[in-house]
């Protein structure tokens, strides 16, 4: 089973990835990726906050312009990638295994993934 | 409507990223924008420009109509010379910045920003009333192509354009065969040329400038890169850096602007005044201390005190820092190698003041 295949997407860009154990690591999707162009930094949160569901909780920024990265579910940091805040460029080779942002424990409720798309779906929303 | 060069179908079939860009609908970039930077620095890189605007000035009265609408004296312009001049306004601020050419007796050509051309029209037709002097907007004729890196001159040259061509100079000549107008000017900080082609012949002269740039690892560059490129030579973006409510003074422009000039334009006794007795707010270079990027529009203070805004700010490929264009209060103490501090996402970081441009011109055109 391929990533994109366990995953699930926002409409922001981000995706979920269930973890064995019950955790979730969230990062950007591919395309997300792909339309920024070059990734140059990245501002992540530390370690122990919490967010809810949309807020914005990191900073992304191709040579372009900054983004905002938003929660796709509500959750408290557990894990920050702090390999990617050191070379961002990681994000444009592969935002899954190695360009993953963050990984949370879920606070919010299971309804909180029902707007949460898989892959296949989300890629077609795009076209 | 989108507009759309005549090379338009080649960015698409090149894979570009395409954006709008002034009413165009232009590459922003290939494949990366840092690889494109890179690649012009380095080797040679080719940008399609055509969005630019290209107006002839001619009659018996264009050399009085140019030097009223710009602070730079025309009348010391020769054949096939260019000059770095602004648009101002009564206010002296710039109403657009551009280049303006002598191509002949009475023949001049005004390569400006594709953003402003109808406002550069509007002002240039409304200065031109009572006097004896064409205005013809030949932008939908013409195709811009620039070759800019330190490889632009051989690659040109191999393609039979005899490069013995001074740096801000312009002359009928021939590539591949192709009629065209070539000029030794550009916006990357790097020695190139800017080749100006009817249109019909822009798709075999865009082919044949990347066939023979091959073994020079040449490659169509963005707008992306383009930006990125011109930041680090601290060249100007009309709409960032400047404005109708900046003067070429605040702007740093100074070095371009005559102080003997006796001809009389639109906005001298402002320009004059601020040379004389200073400005209230000045450009500055920023380099950034940390890895946070500055961007257009964020706040810059000094001891606690907003002083400032930034106007262009990104990543720089050549320092591997983060640069930035500011406007400052011009206050003595603000100088270079001070340290201020920019507001990004609610909180500040250091930069410091250091001077312009970021990268400097390593290939200056000294051929006499």
């Amino acid at each position: 089973m391929s990533i994109t295949e366990k995953i699930l997407c926002s409409k922001t860009h981000e995706y979920i990835l269930e973890n064995s154990d019950k955790t979730y690591t969230i990062g950007l999707t591919d395309y997300a990726v792909d339309q920024l162009g070059d990734i140059v930094f990245l501002e992540l949160p530390e370690a122990d906050t919490e967010y809810k569901k949309g807020e914005t909780f990191a900073t992304i920024e191709s040579v372009k312009a900054a983004s905002e990265i938003y929660m796709p579910i509500s959750g408290k940091i557990i894990e920050v990638n702090n390999e990617i805040a050191d070379s961002p460029e990681i994000l444009n080779e592969d935002s899954y295994e190695k360009g993953w942002l963050v990984k949370v424990e879920m606070t919010g409720n299971e309804t909180e993934l029902s707007d949460l798309m898989e892959y296949e779906d989300y890629k077609e929303e795009l076209e | 409507m989108t507009k759309e060069t005549f090379l338009h179908d080649k960015h698409i079939a090149l894979g570009a990223k395409m954006v709008d860009f002034a009413g165009w609908h232009m590459p922003v970039q290939y494949t990366s924008i840092i690889e494109e930077h890179k690649t012009v620095r380095e080797n040679v890189g080719l940008f399609d420009v055509s969005h630019m605007g290209e107006v002839f000035v001619s009659g018996k009265d264009s050399l009085e109509f140019l030097n009223k609408i710009v602070p730079q004296d025309i009348s010391k312009l020769t054949y096939e010379k260019a000059v770095y001049c602004q648009l101002t306004n009564k206010k002296g601020a710039l109403v657009d910045d551009l280049i303006i050419y002598k191509l002949g007796l009475l023949e001049y050509m005004i390569i400006c920003n594709a953003a402003r051309i109808d406002e550069d029209l509007n002002w240039m037709v409304r200065n031109s009333k009572g006097l004896d002097v064409k205005i013809d907007n030949q932008s939908h004729n013409y195709s811009l192509l620039a070759i800019q890196g330190p490889k632009a001159a051989e690659l040109l040259q191999n393609m039979g354009l005899n490069t013995n061509q001074n740096s801000f100079t312009i002359r009928p000549a021939k590539v591949a065969g192709i009629k065209l107008l070539a000029s030794r000017t550009g916006y990357t900080g790097e020695d190139g040329f800017e080749l100006l082609v009817e249109n019909e012949y822009s798709e075999e002269l865009f082919d044949k400038i990347l066939e023979y740039g091959k073994p020079f690892g040449i490659k169509p560059i963005g707008l992306g890169a383009r930006d990125t490129l011109r930041l680090e030579a601290a060249l100007h973006l009309y709409g960032n850096d400047l404005d109708e409510n900046t003067t070429p003074i605040e702007a740093g422009l100074s070095w371009s602007v005559p102080k003997d000039k006796t001809a009389d334009y639109n906005g001298k006794e402002v320009i004059m005044s601020q040379i004389k007795n200073g400005v209230v707010k000045k450009l500055v270079g920023l380099q950034m201390l940390d890895k946070n990027i500055a961007r257009h529009g964020y706040d810059v203070y000094y001891k606690g005190e907003k002083i400032g805004i930034i106007t262009s700010g990104g990543i720089s490929p050549i320092l591997n820092s983060n640069i930035a264009l500011a406007y400052v209060k011009n206050i003595e103490e603000i100088c270079t190698d001070s340290i201020v501090q920019v507001m990004i996402r609610e909180k500040l970081h250091d930069a410091k003041i250091v001077k312009r441009p970021f990268v400097t011109k390593r290939n200056i055109v000294k051929t006499k």
